[in-house]
């Protein structure tokens, strides 16, 4: 068997090579998404744009409004005449919230126990809005306290800790997962193609026709993806761990064993698909579907899983970049062992298996039917 | 110019013959809505947490249960012994911790201060915050509950004075996160089903050699062009109109403004897309590099769009790489449109965008397109 393996995987590495735009893209397209992603996506609101209407024009509004842009949340960017003009700021996306301060405030302030101030805040994007809405509550509270120092004295404080990631960084939450997520992509979308490819241009019948087993086809199709795969992963780690100082604090050998488990399990799915697409382009399309929205969606990469709707958690099980993001985040921020990353592999392995053992079958009935 | 319809035939006789694409083309929107609109709009919640309740007071009681009432937390562990929380999140089978020291409910008899342990599990640092978001308004609204008791036990009148905020939410008082995400998603599945599927479509005809029979045929380039273009722009056209009926239907997203307007906006675009697969077929030998080609574009396209990601949060750099992206601005006009009800005074800056991107790129790929066919 090994024999005949061993031209077959060496014409496949001649296909990649004599392909410079996609090898091109394998490994300039992943430090790219890292770049973007590590920059881009960051959740944390820096500044709310605020709106004000003051009615008083007192210097106890304008002390609010000093202390408003001094707590570093909020920045003034429209100073409105009255109400009427909030919905023009709002519709031009000029503020994302506006005050308003009564007439009286300053009086109020000094003799009435309790002072109401309206803001209005542009709801569309929810999100957005409770931060703001959360800010704003937390900075009357605060400031209520402040000015009654004297009188009155909380009890109870909270103290927080972060663990793994102190400065909740989001660089440091996002580039593991791109690992996941990266080669989840390359290994499903190329493996699935490449036979495919073979199929549509009519050499895969040459193939079947020589004295190869549908196996050994398998194999010497897509252990070059495995290698080019593991490689493509140790360069994105590494530029994750030196450009962007993600922490690594497990151990390296445990990952790259690891890696070698979920990549088996990624190029399964893509050899599954190809043993069923007819076309590169469904099968490029079933790619899609099958592991990349999963991956970025259902795995955990950006959106929590115990945040979803029963159903999607359930279908959570079934995708494999799920399982590594357990086990990439835990060596790299976490630091944890084997001892409680056992499962994960083994599940990796079981399901790269028994997609395997199907697609195998598969390919024999088309060689005989 | 009498020739085009004969390619729009023939392109939409391959096409329902492709009966796999068919279902991937009106099917996969769907789905797409379905999972896309569930896990882009969903909410923290279900935070795992394991509560370790040293104090095991009437006080401390009432703060867990003050945490389990929220419904954000899922308190699924207690533990007795503070040294065994590493074990939990470790494991990962909890995210948040909350400690409350054993003497607690002792020294809020005597006024004394009380430090209450939150561990955060900070990889995610979205989640974090907010959690801790929660976890802090929780305690504060008991804490002021306190304050509020020591008001009312002191000797003689205190003179205090609170601000409190009266909030209004406009344009979505529910804060229904799906009203937001939703909409962003059919500019998704537009940009996807254009600029995707016509760079291969294109690319596959190179690919099986028949494309040179279409050249060698007594039609015009420009001909080829726009019949080849066509089917895709009305394809697109017809999965954003059926996406807005399901996101109507299934998320009960709002239409405040003008339709038309927005169908309007949604063409213009369309040069974009359809100029992106034109330029990419045009650029590439075989399906697979076209494949990347659109892939790599409309990640970043997608990322710097606003889309999943607010463009304010970003670093001041990527916001203004961000003004180069078309899809930026039919984002913003799809959710200005459909959720505030925005009028084309408050888009025209948009719109000019969109208007000169969508000429640029579209003239582009066509000049691109005729010399690669020379």
């Amino acid at each position: 068997m090994k024999p005949r393996v061993i031209p077959l995987m060496h014409k496949e590495f001649i296909h990649i090579i004599r392909d410079p735009r996609s090898l091109i893209l394998i490994f300039l397209w992943p430090l790219l998404m890292i770049l973007l992603y590590g920059h881009a996506i960051t959740f944390d609101i820096k500044e709310i744009n605020l709106g004000l209407v003051d009615y008083d024009r007192s210097p106890q509004s304008r002390e609010l409004f000093m202390r408003l842009i001094s707590s570093g949340y909020f920045k003034i960017s429209a100073h409105l005449e009255n109400r009427s003009q909030i919905e023009e700021a709002l519709l031009d996306r000029r503020v994302l919230a506006a005050i308003i301060i009564p007439q009286g405030y300053a009086k109020s302030v000094a003799t009435q126990f309790k002072t109401e101030v309206q803001v209005i805040v542009d709801g569309s994007n929810a999100n957005t809005a409770t931060v703001a809405i959360n800010y704003l509550k937390t900075f009357m509270i605060s400031y209520s306290l402040q000015m009654n120092a004297q009188v009155l004295r909380p009890p109870l404080q909270v103290e927080p800790r972060i663990w793994y990631n102190p400065n909740l960084s989001s660089t440091n939450f996002i580039v593991p997962g791109l690992v996941a997520v990266i080669m989840m992509m390359i290994c499903a979308l190329l493996t699935s193609v490449t036979i495919v490819r073979e199929r549509e241009t009519g050499t895969m019948e040459q193939i079947l026709v020589s004295p190869i087993r549908s196996i050994e086809i398998i194999i010497g199709k897509i252990t070059p993806y495995v290698l080019l795969a593991l490689l493509d992963a140790a360069m994105v780690i590494a530029f994750g761990r030196f450009a962007f100082s993600v922490p690594f604090r497990g151990s390296v050998l445990l990952l790259f064993v690891m890696l070698i488990a979920f990549v088996f399990a990624s190029l399964s799915v893509g050899v599954f698909i190809s043993a069923r697409a007819k076309s590169q382009q469904v099968a490029m399309m079933a790619s899609m579907v099958i592991t990349m929205l999963p991956s970025i969606l259902l795995s955990g990469f950006i959106y929590r899983i115990s945040s979803l709707p029963t159903v999607l958690q359930i279908i959570s099980y079934i995708v494999p970049a799920k399982y590594f993001l357990v086990i990439i985040r835990g060596i790299m921020l976490k630091g944890i062992g084997l001892d409680y990353l056992y499962q994960p592999p083994l599940f990796l392995l079981a399901f790269g298996t028994l997609l395997l053992a199907i697609s195998v079958k598969r390919f024999k009935t088309r060689l005989e039917g | 110019m009498k020739r085009i319809p004969y390619i729009l035939k023939k392109e939409f006789l391959q096409l329902r013959r492709d009966r796999a694409l068919k279902a991937l083309l009106f099917i996969m929107p769907i789905f797409q809505l379905l999972v896309l609109g569930y896990v882009v709009s969903s909410e923290v919640r279900n935070i795992y947490t394991v509560i370790c309740d040293l104090d095991n007071s009437p006080a401390s009681r009432q703060i867990i249960e003050a945490i389990k009432n929220s419904g954000y937390f899922n308190l699924k562990y207690f533990e007795t012994r503070e040294s065994h929380l590493p074990y939990y999140l470790d494991s990962g089978k909890a995210s948040v911790a909350v400690v409350i020291p054993q003497n607690m409910s002792r020294n809020l008899a005597k006024n004394q201060k009380t430090q209450i342990q939150i561990i955060v599990d900070g990889q995610d640092s979205n989640t974090s915050t907010i959690a801790l978001g929660y976890i802090s308004g929780i305690l504060e609204s008991f804490i002021s509950e306190k304050v509020g008791q020591q008001l009312a036990n002191a000797p003689e009148q205190v003179d205090a004075h609170l601000l409190s905020p009266n909030i209004r939410i406009w344009y979505n008082e529910n804060l229904k996160y799906s009203d937001y995400m939703v909409p962003g998603i059919m500019v998704f599945l537009l940009t996807m089903v254009t600029a995707l599927i016509s760079a291969m479509g294109l690319v596959r005809e190179r690919e099986i050699g028949t494309l040179e029979q279409l050249l060698v045929a007594p039609i015009k380039k420009y001909e080829l062009i726009i019949g080849k273009i066509i089917p895709f722009a009305i394809i697109g056209m017809f999965v954003l109109g059926m996406a807005l009926v399901f996101a109507k239907i299934w998320y009960d997203i709002p239409i405040v403004g003008n339709l038309g307007l927005f169908f309007l906006f949604a063409i213009v675009f369309l040069f974009t897309t359809l100029g992106i697969g034109l330029f990419v077929s045009a650029s590439t030998h075989t399906q697979q590099q076209a494949m990347f080609m659109s892939w790599f574009f409309m990640l970043f396209m997608l990322l710097l769009s606003g889309f999943m990601f607010p463009i304010e949060n970003m670093p001041k750099g990527v916001q203004y790489l961000t003004y180069l992206n078309p899809l930026r601005y039919f984002v913003l006009v799809t959710r200005e449109i459909l959720i505030k009800g925005a009028t084309f005074e408050h888009l025209y800056n948009q719109g000019i965008a969109l208007a000169i991107f969508g000429a640029g790129i579209f003239s582009f790929a066509v000049i691109r397109f005729q010399s690669r066919m020379k």
